[in-house]
């Protein structure tokens, strides 16, 4: 048999190999380290290599793209050696950002062209006004307003008591040269938010909050109302959560006694802290901060403004109220200019609200000629389907499992997140990746998933989810909760405890898949529009930065599309609360949004618990619908 | 071919203005796809698009009424084959049947006491339709007295059965102003026959032992001006009758007019209860209108009866098992009682973890409306209200002695108004999961 | 008037299984039983023959049951006591095949043994020339433990070994594999439920023609329109040629229908019920019927007199005759 010689850029001397010869068998012969998470199988990409020169075989392309082959990349486990060649292995973290199917969720930028001085709905405008005289006798109030419809057009303005008491002083210590903070309001209705000397206004931040609270963590982000431009962006667990982790918990709670003071005032606290914590980093104090809107479902909206949820979980599941007025920043509690504006956006539903008609917004379906899906998963999954004619919608409870929540070593994704997970389908040992590259203390959302799709594809759970006991791995044992996998062992986790995923675990991740994925599928029958005819998958939620759509696809998670059909949009509410705040045209479509979709309520027959028990399989009973799943596991 | 949501809202003004009572177009367009409002309801939709909607409106099946002094009963207006597509809406009348060569007495004794009778199935009032009485004895006077038989001891429709049109005749005279059915029409007699059910304004009753003898037969009696038929396939035997049954219901629901009529069916075996049973489960499950049984007794009618509710119960929704108290492995006086919702998956997996554990339990279901534990929690169905309400009703508290009562784990908030319900019981949390069951119960319960 | 009559051209078929070996193929029954094999909806003779008509089991238990009801204890006598006895009985009264149902207990009231279960499946293997469905008592550890000697010590009978349930299937399955039998699924009224199992099962190597589906039914009154429903959509499905639900169909409508008060109860009752007795048979009987018609192949009945009337409404389903 031909012998051939192959070259690595980071060894001295050619490695001589029969052909047919495997690239990582080349690799080992010649000390050098191919990282193989999935135990050569071709499917994690993790083994990508470039050929540089010389004649190979590539059984497999699996997860790279054709630009990525006709570059010369090549799966090292997959790739035979056919001649003479020449090969550098990537650093990888190279190899990380050229698999087509990771998706990272792009960050925050300002729409283009966007002009603050016009699409703001605050204003604050410099004014000189001529000093009262004994000829002149306007009062101060009066003053004010000729000199601002005079300088902006504004022609009446709403004031409070406390802005008037103050207002006197303010003129004539500033030499009645001020700066005039106004907030325009998205149909007139202007409304003085503040006075203050000018001297004082040139060097003054004036900043604004886009706030996203969903049922388990809180997103807040800090801009500079000046630029448009974030600042600053924190996210927390809700504090509500000790008091019922999800949205019907707490609708309860808050109808009991005190219970929506209580929720009130956590979540409040959970958003106060985080502005506080920022202001201090930004040295931003709270009478800066002028203007807030406020994403999130339709129960974290009312408890946040103390309005009674109960009437939401009881049928016929009526809100008391989708579409909110602008409210004075001092009613609402949120710490900032308690003069400011908060402006809660509005929602649709009971189940379907104001996270779901802004995410609706920043994913740009509304601007779609063509069919689009949209998902924004968190502890409900709601889902959008439509195009620029006609949106449906609907909500299916999925619990927190995709937030890290309610599942053993589950964690938001953070630092120690263990976020991506291949296994060795020969050994059963895993290898996984950690936001942060620390030891690990859990697994966040998207490495549930990630395992969950391993452990399938391992045939360490069989269809059902249920782990296979027999295997030979000390990994699979019995736990409390019946079996389970041990991912990390004690010794190399930061918490020194095992990190296992648990039969109950699992559980819990197919009931939220299935959930989900019944939802796409009853939304689409009862419009008569197929699933696949969708042009364009945009995902939002709370799976943190990253999700890995192949191996959402392979639990079934989503459609079996192709992957470039799929984009991933990050926290799409905070996104469209962001652009609300910054822009009144977007806060103006959200609204046209919100009066557009159409809701489905999905209790009212048994179509949805029909497909929800069909998708309570892996990937689903149906596995014609996952022909790439099935290509995969045989 | 029945328009899609997104089809019949393309026809629609796209304006969202809420008149109809509905939030968005899309979402009337959706109600009327699945025939649940009237198109006229939107004030605002074109002429043109009216009539692009307007389907053709008559169901498959011809509803038909019969009425006596007491009660009626209507059949047909179906429009699926298996009752899961959608349902089977009109319940078919369950019918006994008399032959007018009885002795009077023996008539009047057996249909007043089929007349009276009415069990309770769940809470239901369940009750006989109606007798046939069948003219065994060619003879017009003698009918009209077994027909002045059954009237003078019940006020419930009839079945007027003979092929002679002068027995008929006599017998409807007897019964003034109400509306039986003349069973009936055959190739020989069919013109009298539509004479007199003209007359009456009663429904008729057309037999014959082909599909094509049937449809002849309707559509001659259709062109005289009669509307409303039932269609009587004379083939007796189970096989053959499905067979019938079967291509009557198919053709309906492809539109084929002349058998558009609900049938009857009779299986009664001259008083041969067992064969009875089996015929009247036949009928019931494949589409006949109307069930004629001979034999009265309680212990047949019984189970026909609950049958026929069964059958004809709304399939879309959940699935649903009795609420109860169920025992799991033989439970003694000194066991827990466990509770869960009244939807069948939910009621399996626990009882089903339980009873594979080999461990003893009183499963406590309630009412949930086939709601699983957290949909029925989170709608307000599943409360401490419902579960006390539940524990009252089925007397649990008499058959044990240590009354410990445990919660599903998802529930643990509805524990303290529990104890409040319940002052005498041991409100305990249980696991989240069924699979937790067993452990929980061996561990913390004992 | 020419009518077109509408007929079904369906592109799937179910599996064809037999029940039992006779000595040629390698077990010991003088009969064996064949189910499954339509092509059409249940007796649509116009539109295909029915290959074979759905069959009659007879239940029974390996120790005197506890909780029969009454009826059905007078009605079989003292057979009840002696296994080999009561299967002798079943034949007598016309059924086709035999169910065994182990408890938890032997005749003793000891838990029940390895030993005690092969001597018992023996014994009445001994008695009857009939196919046979063992089943155990239900419990993961139970079952694995007496099934598994069952099926090693009655190698090549061809038995329907059960329950294999979602959470239990693997060690029965793979006894089966291992002994030339076959085995039941059982799932909880769910048509998704029971593909399930039937895949699961099937990924472990079993070829499909050695499995037999019992998605579970309610007795009438009880919940029996569910269990009607799941069946005759399954058998849609199977029709329309989904292969994970072309499995004949087995049913208890003989332990739904004794379980229910109306059976059970003969006392206390309302008069409105009737003889009890009659009713009880009744209430077999309509359920057995009912679920027939919606594409049962197998019915394990408990009362020999419903045997008999079972038995004539299928052979009357099964021809096109005028009676």
């Amino acid at each position: 048999m031909a012998e051939y010689e192959v070259r690595f850029a980071s060894h001295p001397e050619p490695i001589g190999v029969p052909a047919g010869t495997l690239l990582v068998d080349v690799a080992r012969e010649g000390g050098i380290e191919i990282q193989q998470p999935c135990g050569g199988q071709g499917r994690c990409g993790r083994c990508a290599v470039r050929v540089e020169s010389g004649a190979v075989r590539r059984r497999s392309v699996l997860r790279l793209s054709k630009s990525d082959v006709a570059e010369g990349y090549a799966l090292a486990c997959q790739t035979v050696v056919e001649g003479d060649a020449t090969i550098e292995v990537p650093p990888p973290e190279a190899i990380e950002r050229r698999l087509v199917t990771d998706h990272i969720a792009p960050e925050a930028a300002l729409p283009e062209g966007y002009d603050p001085s016009r699409a703001q709905t605050i204003r604050r405008v410099e004014i000189r006004l001529a000093p009262p005289t004994m000829d002149d006798q306007t009062d101060d109030w009066g003053r004010l307003c000729t000199a601002l419809r005079q300088a902006a057009g504004i022609e009446t303005l709403d004031t409070t008591l406390e802005q008037i008491r103050s207002l006197g002083a303010i003129l004539r210590e500033s030499d009645w040269h001020v700066a005039v903070t106004v907030d325009l309001g998205t149909n007139g209705a202007p409304r003085l938010i503040g006075v203050q000397p000018v001297s004082e206004a040139a060097t003054a931040p004036l900043c604004g909050l886009a706030i996203d609270i969903g049922t388990t963590t809180v997103t807040v982000w800090m801009v500079d109302l000046l630029t448009g431009r974030v600042m600053r962006q924190a996210s927390q667990y809700n504090q509500q959560i000790a008091r019922g982790e999800d949205i019907i918990s707490r609708i309860i709670f808050a109808s009991k006694g005190d219970g929506g003071t209580v929720l009130r005032d956590l979540v409040l606290e959970t958003i106060n802290e985080m502005i506080r914590a920022m202001g201090e980093r930004l040295d931003i104090g709270r009478d800066h901060i002028v203007k807030a809107t406020i994403s999130g479902n339709s129960t974290m909206m009312h408890l946040l403004l103390g309005i009674a949820p109960e009437s939401i979980r009881l049928e016929p599941f009526i809100t008391p109220i989708n579409h909110l007025p602008r409210l004075p920043a001092g009613e609402v509690g949120i710490d900032m200019n308690p003069a400011g504006v908060v402006d809660p956006l509005p929602g649709v539903a009971s189940y379907v609200g104001a996270d779901i008609t802004a995410g609706v917004f920043a994913s740009g379906l509304r601007d779609s000629a063509e069919t689009v899906l949209f998902i924004d998963v968190g502890t409900n999954g709601e889902i959008v389907f439509g195009s620029s004619d006609w949106m449906v919608t609907c909500a299916c409870s999925a619990g927190p499992a995709f937030e890290g929540a309610g599942v053993v070593h589950g964690m938001r994704a953070n630092r120690g997140a263990i976020e991506e997970v291949w296994i060795d389908g020969g050994t059963y040992e895993p290898t996984y990746r950690v936001i942060g590259n620390v030891a690990p203390r859990g697994i966040c959302g998207s490495g549930l998933i990630a395992l969950v799709a391993e452990m399938f594809l391992t045939g360490i759970v069989d269809k059902g989810g249920h782990i296979n006991q027999t295997l030979a791995t000390p990994r699979v044992r019995r736990g409390l909760h019946g079996a389970e996998y041990v991912i990390a062992w004690a010794a190399e986790s930061d918490t020194g405890e095992d990190i296992v995923i648990t039969r109950v675990d699992i559980d819990n991740l197919l009931r939220a898949k299935a959930a989900i994925y019944a939802g796409f599928n009853v939304l689409a029958d009862r419009v008569g529009v197929p699933l696949e005819t969708a042009e364009h998958v945009l995902i939002g939620g709370s799976f943190g930065k990253y999700i890995n759509v192949e191996k959402a696809v392979d639990i079934g998670l989503l459609p079996d599309m192709s992957w470039d059909r799929f984009e991933f949009l990050g926290n799409t509410s905070v996104k469209g609360a962001y652009l609300a705040l910054i822009d009144q045209a977007a806060r103006n479509e959200i609204a046209a949004i919100a009066s557009a979709m159409t809701y489905i309520e999905l209790s009212a027959d048994n179509s949805f618990y029909e497909a929800f028990t069909s998708a309570l399989f892996l990937p689903h009973t149906d596995l014609s619908r996952f022909p790439s799943v099935a290509a995969a596991m045989t | 071919m029945a328009l899609s949501g997104i089809q019949i809202y393309k026809m629609l003004p796209q304006t969202n203005c809420k008149e109809c009572g509905f939030p968005t177009c899309l979402a009337f367009a959706m109600k009327l796809a699945a025939k649940q409002v009237e198109l006229d309801d939107c004030p605002y939709v074109t002429e043109e698009s009216k009539q692009q909607l307007a389907e053709s409106a008559a169901p498959p099946i011809r509803l038909i009424t019969l009425k006596a002094r007491d009660h009626e009963v209507a059949v047909g207006n179906e429009v699926v084959l298996f009752r899961h597509e959608k349902k089977f809406f009109n319940r078919p009348g369950v019918l006994i049947r008399v032959v007018d060569t009885a002795e009077e007495a023996a008539i009047t004794e057996k249909v007043a006491a089929a007349s009276a009778y009415s069990v309770d199935y769940v809470g239901l009032d369940l009750r006989l339709d109606g007798f046939v009485i069948e003219a065994a004895s060619g003879d017009p006077a003698a009918f009209a007295t077994a027909v002045g038989a059954v009237r003078a001891s019940s006020g419930l429709p009839v079945v007027l059965k003979s092929d002679d049109p002068a027995v008929i005749e006599a017998g409807l005279k007897v019964l003034e102003g109400e509306k039986p059915l003349l069973l009936g029409a055959n190739s020989g007699n069919w013109e009298a026959m539509a004479d007199l059910a003209k007359q009456g304004e009663t429904a008729l009753g057309v037999m014959g032992g082909t599909l094509e003898e049937l449809a002849e037969l309707t559509e001659k009696i259709q062109a005289t001006g009669v509307e409303d038929m039932v269609l009587y396939p004379t083939a007796s035997a189970m096989g053959a009758s499905l067979a019938m049954q079967t291509q009557i219901r198919r053709l309906a629901l492809k539109n084929f007019r002349p058998l558009g009529y609900p049938t009857i069916a009779f299986a009664g075996d001259g008083g041969n209860p067992a064969r009875e049973s089996t015929l009247a489960a036949h009928a019931i499950c494949k589409y006949a209108g109307f069930v004629v049984v001979d034999t009265f007794a309680p212990e047949l009618i019984y189970p026909i009866l609950v049958l026929r509710e069964n059958i004809y119960t709304d399939p879309q929704k959940p699935i649903q098992v009795l609420p109860a108290v169920y025992e799991i492995n033989d439970p003694k006086p000194g066991d827990p009682v466990l509770v869960t919702t009244n939807f069948s998956i939910t009621y399996f997996s626990v009882a089903n973890e339980v009873e594979g554990s080999g461990l003893s339990a009183w499963l406590l279901v309630t009412d949930a409306e086939g709601m699983s534990v957290l949909t029925a929690w989170a709608a307000g169905k599943f409360d401490a209200e419902s579960i006390a309400k539940a524990v009252k009703e089925f007397g649990i508290a008499d058959k044990l002695e240590k009354h410990v009562i445990v919660l599903p784990g998802h529930t643990a908030v509805l524990s303290g108004e529990l104890e409040e319900e319940l002052p005498d019981w041991e409100v305990k949390v249980g696991p989240r999961e069924a699979v937790d069951l067993p452990g929980y119960m061996k561990t913390v319960l004992t | 008037m020419p009518i077109e009559i509408p007929v079904d051209k369906w592109p799937g078929t179910v599996n064809t299984v037999t029940l039992g070996a006779t000595a040629a193929d390698g077990g010991t029954r003088s009969k064996v039983v064949t189910i499954g094999g339509e092509r059409s909806l249940p007796f649509m003779h116009f539109e295909n023959e029915t290959p074979h008509p759905p069959v009659i089991a007879l239940e029974m238990t390996a120790a005197r049951p506890g909780d029969w009801s009454q009826v059905l204890l007078d009605a079989w006598g003292d057979v009840v006591d002696d296994p080999a006895r009561w299967a002798g009985a079943c034949e007598e009264a016309g059924a086709d095949l035999i169910l065994l149902m182990f408890g938890l207990n032997d005749a003793d009231g000891n838990p029940v043994t390895p030993d005690f279960a092969v001597g018992t499946v023996k014994a009445v293997l001994q008695a009857t020339g009939l196919p046979l469905v063992v089943l155990g008592p239900g419990q993961a550890e139970v079952d694995n433990e007496i099934l598994v000697p069952v099926a090693d010590a009655t190698k090549g009978e061809r038995l329907v070994l059960g329950l294999c349930e979602d959470a239990n299937y693997r060690t029965i399955v793979a006894s089966a594999m291992a002994n030339g039998h076959l085995v039941l699924g059982r799932t909880p009224m769910d048509v998704n439920l029971a593909k399930q199992l039937n895949i699961l099962m099937t990924d472990m190597g079993l070829p499909l023609d050695r499995i037999v589906m019992d998605p579970t039914t309610g007795a009438l009154g009880y919940g029996i329109e569910y269990g009607y429903s799941v069946m005759e959509r399954l058998r849609l499905a199977a029709l329309q040629g989904d292969a994970m639900t072309q499995l004949p169909m087995l049913v208890n409508p003989g332990y739904e229908a004794w379980r229910t008060k109306e059976s059970k109860v003969g006392e206390g009752v309302p008069d409105t019920w009737g003889d009890w007795a009659a009713r009880g048979t009744h209430w077999e009987t309509l359920t057995a019927v009912s679920l027939i018609e919606a594409g049962a192949d197998v019915v394990v009945l408990r009362h020999p007199d419903s045997v008999t009337r079972v038995r004539e409404a299928i052979d009357e389903l099964m021809t096109l005759e005028t009676a």
